[in-house]
C-alpha cells in the first residue's frame, strides 16, 4: 500500500498526538500521583519505628516504675535516718549526746564546710570537726566503733589522737567527719 | 460471461480511503490507550487514597503516643536520677572506711615497751581509699631502736591481710635523751615517727557498656 502525502501528514500528526498524550499523562498525572504515593509510603514507614520506639519507651518506663519502689527501699531507709531541719541545729547536739553516752563528757562539734557532690541529687555532704579534749584511748576507740556502727551516713575522714604533755593517761582527740544530709 | 461494470468505483474508493484514514485509526488507538491510562490512573488514585487513610491512622496513633512517650522519658530520667543518687548513697555507706578495726589492730601490735604519743590518720579518695597514718611515740628497752623497728614491721604485717599496698616507713628514729623505768630497771629510750600508707576497698566495677548493633 502506498501512502499519499496527506496520509503521511495525518500519520505524523497522529504520532505527535500519541507522544503528547503519553508525555502529558506521565508528567502531569501519573508522575505527581506516584510521587505522592512514595511520599505517603515513606511517611508511613518513617512513623513505624517512631511508634515502636514510643511504645518501647512507655514500656521501659513502666518497668522502671514497677521496680522503683523495691530499688528505692534502701534509699528510703537511709533517708529516714536524716532528721529534718538545718544540720547545724541537730548534728552537733546529736554528736555531743552520743559521746556523753560513751562517757566522754566534753566534745565540741563545728561545721567545717560542705563537700559538693553533683551526682548525689537530693543530698548534701557536710564536713565537721569534732574536738574531744580529754579522752582515754580505749573508751574513745569503743566510742568510735559505736559511732561508725550507729551512724551509717557518717564517715570519719581524719582522726588525730595526741597524748597530753602533763597527763599521759589522757589524750586529746580530733575527728574530721562528713555526713550526708537532705538537700 | 457477462460484462460487469462498476459505476460506483469512485464512491467505493472514497469509502475505502475513509475507512483506513490514518488519523481516524490513530484516534481509535489513542482512545484505547487513553482509556487504559485512565483506568490505571484511577487504580493508582484509589491506592493513594488507601495509603493516605493508613498514614492518617498511623499519624493519629503516633500523635497519641508521642506525648505519652515524652512524659515517660522525663519520668524515666527523673526516676533514674533518684535511683542513681540512692544507689550511690547506699554504695558510699557500704564502702565507708572503718577506723575502729584499724585502731584495734594497732593497739594489738603496740608492745608494753612502746608509748604512742601521737596518732594521726587520714583517708581520702573514692572507691579504693588511700589511707595515711602517722604514728609518733617513744620506745624503751635495752635496744630501744630495735623495739621501734619491731613495731614498724608488726604494724605492716598486721594491716597487710586486710589492706593493699601497705608501706610502713620510719620518718624519724632517734635515741632518746631520757631513760625510762621498765620492770624496775632504767632502760634507754628512742623516739620514733612511723608513716604507714595503704589502700583500702575495691576498685569500682566498670559500668556495663551497651553493645552497638
Amino acid at each position: 500500500m502506498k501512502l499519499g502525502k496527506e496520509e503521511i501528514q495525518k500519520l505524523v500528526l497522529g504520532g505527535l498526538m500519541v507522544i503528547g498524550v503519553i508525555y502529558c499523562y506521565f508528567t502531569l498525572l501519573l508522575g505527581p500521583l506516584s510521587r505522592r504515593q512514595a511520599a505517603t509510603r515513606k511517611g508511613i514507614e518513617d512513623l513505624g519505628p517512631m511508634i515502636a520506639a514510643a511504645k518501647a519507651q512507655i514500656a521501659r518506663t513502666a518497668n522502671v516504675e514497677r521496680a522503683a519502689p523495691a530499688n528505692m527501699e534502701a534509699t528510703r531507709q537511709v533517708t529516714s535516718m536524716i532528721p529534718d531541719g538545718s544540720p547545724v541545729a541537730w548534728f552537733p547536739p546529736r554528736v555531743g549526746d552520743f559521746f556523753k553516752q560513751h562517757g566522754l563528757e566534753k566534745s565540741t562539734t563545728r561545721l567545717a564546710g560542705e563537700i559538693v557532690e553533683k551526682e548525689m541529687v537530693g543530698f548534701r555532704r557536710m564536713s565537721w570537726s569534732i574536738d574531744l579534749p580529754k579522752v582515754a584511748f580505749v573508751p574513745f576507740a569503743t566510742a568510735v566503733a559505736s559511732l561508725e556502727n550507729e551512724e551509717p551516713l557518717l564517715e570519719i575522714s581524719g582522726l588525730q589522737i595526741e597524748s597530753g604533755r602533763d597527763d599521759l593517761g589522757s589524750q586529746r582527740a580530733l575527728l574530721t567527719v562528713s555526713n550526708y544530709v537532705k538537700q | 460471461m457477462s460484462l460487469h461494470l462498476n459505476l460506483y468505483h469512485e464512491v467505493i474508493k472514497a469509502k475505502a480511503l475513509k475507512r483506513r484514514d490514518p488519523l481516524k485509526l490513530t484516534m481509535y488507538a489513542l482512545s484505547a490507550v487513553v482509556a487504559g491510562f485512565a483506568g490505571y490512573y484511577v487504580l493508582q488514585a484509589v491506592k493513594l487514597h488507601s495509603l493516605n487513610s493508613e498514614l492518617a491512622t498511623v499519624k493519629a496513633e503516633f500523635d497519641k503516643l508521642d506525648p505519652a512517650s515524652k512524659a515517660a522519658k522525663a519520668r524515666e530520667v527523673e526516676l533514674s536520677v533518684k535511683l542513681k543518687a540512692g544507689n550511690l548513697l547506699v554504695k558510699k555507706v557500704e564502702n565507708r572506711f572503718y577506723w575502729a578495726p584499724l585502731l584495734e589492730q594497732i593497739m594489738q601490735v603496740v608492745p608494753r615497751e612502746v608509748q604512742v604519743t601521737r596518732f594521726v590518720g587520714d583517708v581520702s579518695g573514692e572507691g579504693p581509699r588511700r589511707c595515711a597514718l602517722s604514728i609518733d611515740g617513744l620506745s624503751a628497752g635495752e635496744d630501744a631502736r630495735h623495739v621501734a623497728e619491731t613495731l614498724r614491721t608488726a604494724i605492716a604485717e598486721k594491716i597487710s591481710p586486710q589492706h593493699k599496698n601497705v608501706t610502713s616507713k620510719f620518718r624519724m628514729l632517734e635515741d632518746g635523751i631520757e631513760m625510762a623505768m621498765l620492770d624496775g630497771k632504767q632502760v634507754p629510750t628512742a623516739t620514733f615517727a612511723i608513716n604507714v600508707e595503704f589502700t583500702s576497698g575495691e576498685e569500682p566495677a566498670p559500668e556495663p557498656t551497651r553493645r552497638k548493633r
